[in-house]
């Protein structure tokens, strides 16, 4: 199919960017990276008047340290950020999920902000930027706010971006270098969406865990934020913690759907075991250190 | 391999059997091919369609005058503008389809995606945007979606009594039959569900169409074969009064989609001719996934019964499958019992086959139309194994058909010789280390890893001509130009095969010329002669075939004339790298130029009487049917955690016959096995019940990609065919012996767990369901089945079709009383005199006239159809009329009649030999 017709527009600042969202009424649609937003144009599920291109305003691009964390521009390429020396030093949970999103070819347009702001329950970028604790920024035409990842997102595409607001940066808090990572992916594919997905943080402080941040993927219809596994997680000791516990926690917090790929039963077994071996594997790593 | 030299030509084996690159490839992969697509005519105007959002209805009104009014709106068309053109929709056999089929949708709809309006606009933007705004009201109806459906749900076609497409075999249980397969020391059942599939050719499907003048109906359409849409265009048609052309040059996979047109193609090439304009409509992904013609989706129950030694006894196979609303011809999908047990020797085998209307997209060719016969088989041999307690490899050595069982028959009657299963079984074992396989197995099952191997036998008919009309022979015609080019017109027709390098390869062998200065061309109806251009794994037996006798024939007039011309005797001249030496004499060596510009240009020089120019056309036929054999073996791990399969090895050992170029072969067989992963793990374009497509998309129809598809390993266990240059087949083998060689390995590998059902494709829930010992629930039952119970029956009125009432069938009028003699006597006056009858066979339904006159309880009579007139004399009892004939068209064959006699009507069935049996409609004349 062919898009619908659409204006154009291409603004060169932040400002003007959210001029034009302003004035559009719920009209626009913004372009990043275009590899979810062109099919879905073509596809005529996403029918805009004005399509407001923001990939030639330099603001927001790159990758800069910042007191307490890193601030990612939306726009950078997830290629970029991939091979990105502060997001290596700093993020690695953030490589490692990043590893997974799509194919190389597609990784050269799609951009972080863009998986971020479209909110595919299945896709890596959201549920570790829930699972690290991040912040998005959003501005408009009158205000600047910052919305947790964990209360950015309602449902399969819904977030709580306004029509006349643009994402405009990604704040990540910042993670000892006692940090673990947690991650496992099962897809159909490699680079498919999961139908099964996990991403975490643990920070080890003396053979305890200090801090927690795990999210799911494809196990719900926003990322599902494995909160009561976080909760139980922080003060216990590594060498005494019950994986298979936790896991049952962790997947009391999800709400998978079945279709034709996968039924509901299987996301949830599947999801429980890969968090147990996830979990043990970092742990036995971490013990072996 | 070194295959022995069967070419008798000169420098034989200099091309034939190298591995030489492409010649089309950096054309193809620099995106300088010509698709359909990029093919622009001035003045072109885009065609985009409305179709069906729903699977069954009534459509009550369609309101066209707001898309009328939009910019660039050149014409919205229903099949009322069409129907001037009084069309045929016919099968690839060219016989008209069965039931009522327009190009646009006529006052119903079928299925979601049948095409109602075509709206022509400048652009696809603008006729998209005008598509948008028609306004279509139908009258919804209880969709019949799955072949179960079928089976109990309303007729899809109001001018049908049933469901029931076509029917072949025996639909009625038959007790000694049954007895003997309860006779065995085992009866092995196995059951196999296959998912639909779409082809999903890289090329969607398209055309441009355009009127020259009244002369001539350009159609550029990508396609399988030019002159067979040439053919089929010009008898739906009507055979108007103008010339058909179709043109495609390149073509990106058909996959059997593109044998011949459908509805969009038709609608669109009509819809030029109504505006005298040219129209170009592009089926785009969503079109191509939900609406073009799809495949494969069957059911299949195979029993075997098994001596003690583990030696087949009998066996007997149901079979049904989804034929859609419009299948490219109904179809009971003969072929395949027609090589259900061919490899293997067996005493007797036995069948009922059944294709189904359905309100989904219709049925095409899939890649080994037939494939699920080694599909069943071959895990049933796997569940057999297991269930008697035999080796794998063992049971099939025990079975398969070796040379010293051939020539034979089998058991459905079909000329057997030539096959090599079992050789490349045991060359297969030379390269897969079963034993040490084993080992590996069992050490791994202790850590908790689940590894299998799984093996296939098959043999494959390629190559067919002869037997089925439009599978012909094919033509080609060679000539050597002035310039020393060498230039060759056939219908082989790549759809992406490498014909332009095979074909190249096969005729520069002849003519003994550089590669580089052979140039084919193959895909234009007004050039060469007639051929269905790709399709059963012909290119090579019979493409190549042509292609060599019509070398060799040019190699001779060469050389007739240049020994002429060199005063030498023409077995001293030899043409090597296109120059013509004389043995012993290199000062006469000429160029082969020099010797056509002569050939052409200098009739005196000549020997006398013989025709200027260089060229030479032959058209080959080649024996009725090749056979290509293989094995395969495939070792996988499966994830008891996850119940993913990861492929660890494929073994590929076939034999194919002489090799043209082994990279091409290999190619063949890497994108079959490709495929037949897919059909195993991924692929699934299925339906919901209310008949809507639930994979739109490549996101949710999932091809396989390079990392779903090992590195597979090649043994070319090859022996000649004895066709010409020994040739076989190998372009459906690999989709055909893939999927049960990967079922098995998975089987194998859950073995510990219990049986893996068959119902494919065998995604990670299904596998892991195995694993967990946690069975998934049943499928859902058909709405229509007598037993359904309506989970919303409590809270919603019951649903009532909408469609057409369906009529208890009138119960058969009872004779009136009185003796048998009396009752004979009014039954012989109920038979005699003139009939119409329609056999319904593999090829479609074929209408003949009969007489019949009895005497007692003797019927004399004639037969006549397009095939010819025959008398013949049979018995007649009561109301009832048998007898039997022998025929040589298609092929000799007795057919046995049975027909009951009620009133104006007359209705039974034809056994066919090895075909089964068919239903007879008839009415008196």
């Amino acid at each position: 199919m062919k898009a619908a017709p659409y204006d154009y527009v291409r603004p060169s600042s932040i400002e003007e960017a959210c001029t034009i969202l302003a004035e559009a009424g719920g009209g626009a649609q913004v372009l990043a990276g275009g590899q979810t937003l062109m099919p879905l144009l073509a596809l005529r599920m996403s029918q805009p008047f004005i399509l407001v291109d923001i990939n030639h305003i330099p603001e927001l691009q790159g990758v800069t340290s910042v007191d307490g964390g890193t601030r990612v521009g939306p726009i950078t390429r997830q290629n970029e950020a991939l091979v990105d020396p502060i997001l290596n030093r700093d993020l690695p949970t953030l490589i490692r999920a990043l590893s997974h999103v799509g194919h190389h070819q597609t990784r050269n347009r799609g951009t972080i902000g863009g998986s971020i702001a479209l909110g595919e329950p299945a896709a890596e970028m959201p549920a570790t930027a829930v699972a690290l604790g991040a912040k998005v920024e959003v501005r408009s035409a009158s205000q600047t706010r910052f919305i947790p990842a964990d209360e950015l997102y309602f449902g399969p595409y819904a977030t709580a971006i306004e029509p006349d607001e643009l994402l405009t940066a990604i704040h990540y808090p910042a993670w000892p270098d006692d940090t673990i990572t947690l991650f496992r992916e099962v897809a159909m594919r490699p680079g498919d969406f999961a139908l099964v997905g996990l991403v975490g943080a643990l920070t080890v402080e003396k053979g305890v865990i200090a801090r927690a941040g795990i999210c799911w993927f494809g196990m719900g219809p926003t990322p599902m934020k494995a909160k009561s596994a976080e909760v139980a997680l922080i003060g216990q000791s590594i060498d005494t913690l019950d994986a298979a516990a936790t896991a049952d926690l962790a997947i009391a917090d999800t709400a998978p759907f079945g279709d034709h790929h996968a039924t509901a039963d299987y996301r949830r077994t599947v999801g429980r075991r890969i968090f147990v071996r996830v979990l043990q594997e970092a742990l036995n790593m971490r013990q072996a250190a | 391999m070194n295959a022995p030299d069967r070419s008798g030509g000169i420098g034989a084996n200099r091309f034939i059997g190298q591995r030489v690159p492409r010649k089309e490839d950096a054309r193809l992969l620099t995106g300088k091919g010509t698709y359909v697509d990029d093919v622009v005519m001035p003045g072109m105007l885009h065609v985009a369609f409305v179709r069906s959002p729903i699977a069954r209805g009534r459509i009550l009104s369609i309101d066209t005058s707001i898309a009328r009014d939009q910019p660039g709106v050149h014409a919205i068309v229903t099949q009322d503008d069409l129907a001037r053109f009084n069309v045929t929709m016919l099968s690839f056999f060219i016989g008209p389809v069965e039931v009522a089929m327009t190009p646009l949708a006529d006052g119903r709809v079928a299925y979601v995606g049948h095409p109602v309006v075509m709206v022509v606009a400048d652009d696809r933007y603008l006729a998209e945007d005008a598509a948008s705004l028609v306004v279509v009201d139908y009258a919804e109806e209880d969709a019949v979606v799955s072949i179960e459906d079928a089976r109990h749900g309303p007729a899809v076609h109001p001018d049908t009594d049933d469901n029931v497409a076509a029917m072949m075999g025996e639909d009625e249980e038959d007790a000694e039959f049954e007895a003997l397969l309860a006779s065995g020391a085992h009866l092995v059942t196995q059951t196999v569900h296959h998912q639909r599939i779409s082809q999903s050719p890289m090329e969607t499907r398209g055309v441009v169409a355009a009127l020259q003048g009244d002369e001539e109906l350009l159609v550029h359409i990508t396609c399988a074969g030019p002159h067979l849409v040439a053919r089929w265009l010009t008898v739906a048609l009507g055979n108007p009064k103008m010339n058909i052309r179709v043109v495609a040059k390149d073509v990106g996979g058909s996959f059997g989609l593109k044998n011949h047109p459908w509805l969009e193609e038709v609608s669109a090439i009509l819809g030029a001719m109504l505006l005298r304009r040219p129209l170009k409509w592009i089926e785009d992904r969503i079109e191509n996934l939900t609406a073009s013609n799809q495949a494969r989706e069957q059911e299949i129950i195979l029993r075997a019964a098994f001596d003690a030694d583990g030696k087949l006894l009998a066996s007997h196979a149901d079979y049904s499958l989804n034929n859609g609303a419009y299948p490219m011809g109904a179809d009971a999908n003969i072929a395949v019992h027609m090589f259900m047990w061919s490899a293997y020797n067996i005493p007797a085998y036995s069948f009922v086959s059944r294709g189904y209307y359905t309100n989904t997209a219709g049925l095409a060719a899939y890649r080994g139309p037939w494939a699920i016969e080694t599909l069943v088989r071959e895990t049933l041999m796997d569940a057999a194994a297991r269930q008697i307690g035999i080796d794998p490899i063992e049971i099939r050595r025990r079975n398969l058909c070796t040379a010293a069982h051939q020539p034979s028959v089998t058991s459905l009657g079909i000329p057997r010789e030539d096959i090599t299963p079992a050789e490349c079984l045991e060359k297969l074992l030379e390269t897969v280390d079963v034993a040490a396989f084993r080992r590996e197995q069992a050490e791994a099952r202790k850590e908790g890893r689940y590894l299998g191997i799984g093996f296939a036998a098959y043999i494959e008919p390629t190559g067919a001509a002869g037997s089925i009309g439009v599978m012909t022979g094919e033509l080609a015609q060679v000539r050597v130009d002035p310039t020393g080019k060498v230039v060759a017109i056939m219908n082989v027709h790549s759809q992406g095969h490498g014909t332009q390098t095979t074909m190249a390869q096969c005729i520069a062998e002849q003519l003994g010329v550089p590669l580089a200065d052979v140039t084919i061309f193959d895909g234009d109806s007004s050039r060469g002669g007639f051929g269905p251009g790709a399709g059963g794994s012909r290119q090579g037996v019979i493409g190549g075939g042509a292609a060599i006798r019509a070398g060799r024939l040019l190699a001779d007039k060469i050389k007739t004339v240049a020994a002429h011309l060199l005063n030498a005797n023409p077995e001293n001249i030899s043409i090597e790298d296109g120059m013509i030496r004389v043995a012993g004499a290199p000062e006469m060596t000429r160029s082969l130029r020099e010797i056509a510009e002569i050939a052409y240009g200098e009739p005196s020089r000549l020997p006398p009487g013989m025709e200027t120019g260089l060229e030479a056309q032959i058209r080959y036929d080649p024996p009725a049917m090749t056979f290509t054999s293989a094995a395969h073996a495939a070792i996988v791990e499966v994830d008891a955690e996850t119940g993913f399969v990861k492929i660890r090895r494929w073994v590929s050992s076939e034999d194919c016959g002489v090799m043209i170029n082994p990279a091409v072969v290999e190619g063949q067989i890497a994108g079959g096995l490709a495929q037949g992963i897919g059909s195993v793990l991924l692929e699934e374009a299925g339906y919901d019940a209310r008949g809507n497509p639930i994979a739109a998309t490549f996101k949710d129809y999932m091809l396989p990609t390079i990392f779903d598809v090992p590195d597979f390993e090649y043994v070319h266990a090859n022996t000649p065919s004895k066709a010409e240059g020994g040739f076989r087949g190998v372009g459906e083998g690999g989709c055909i012996i893939g999927p049960p060689t990967l079922v098995n390995a998975i089987a194998d590998a859950l073995a510990p767990f219990g049986e893996v059902a068959v119902d494919l494709p065998l995604t990670p829930s299904k596998l892991l369901a195995v694993i967990d010992g946690t069975p998934l629930p049943p499928k859902p039952m058909s709405r229509f089945h007598p037993e359904w119970v309506n989970p919303y029956a409590d809270t919603a009125a019951a649903t009532k079709t909408d469609g057409p009432v369906e009529e208890v069938p009138a119960g058969a009028t009872l004779l009136p009383g009185g003796t048998h003699a009396a009752l004979a006597e009014t039954a012989a006056r109920g038979i005699d005199g003139a009939w119409n009858l329609t056999l319904a066979t593999p090829m479609g339904p074929q209408p003949m006239t009969a007489t019949f006159a009895t005497e007692g309880s003797i019927v004399r009579g004639r037969l006549e159809s397009n095939e010819g007139a025959q008398e013949f004399e049979g018995t007649v009892e009561d109301n009832q009329v048998k007898w039997s004939m022998k025929v040589t068209k298609p092929m000799p064959i007795t057919l046995k009649y049975d027909l009951t006699f009620d009133g104006d009507t007359v209705t039974g069935k034809c056994k066919m030999g090895m075909f089964g049996t068919a239903k007879v409609k008839g009415q008196r004349v």
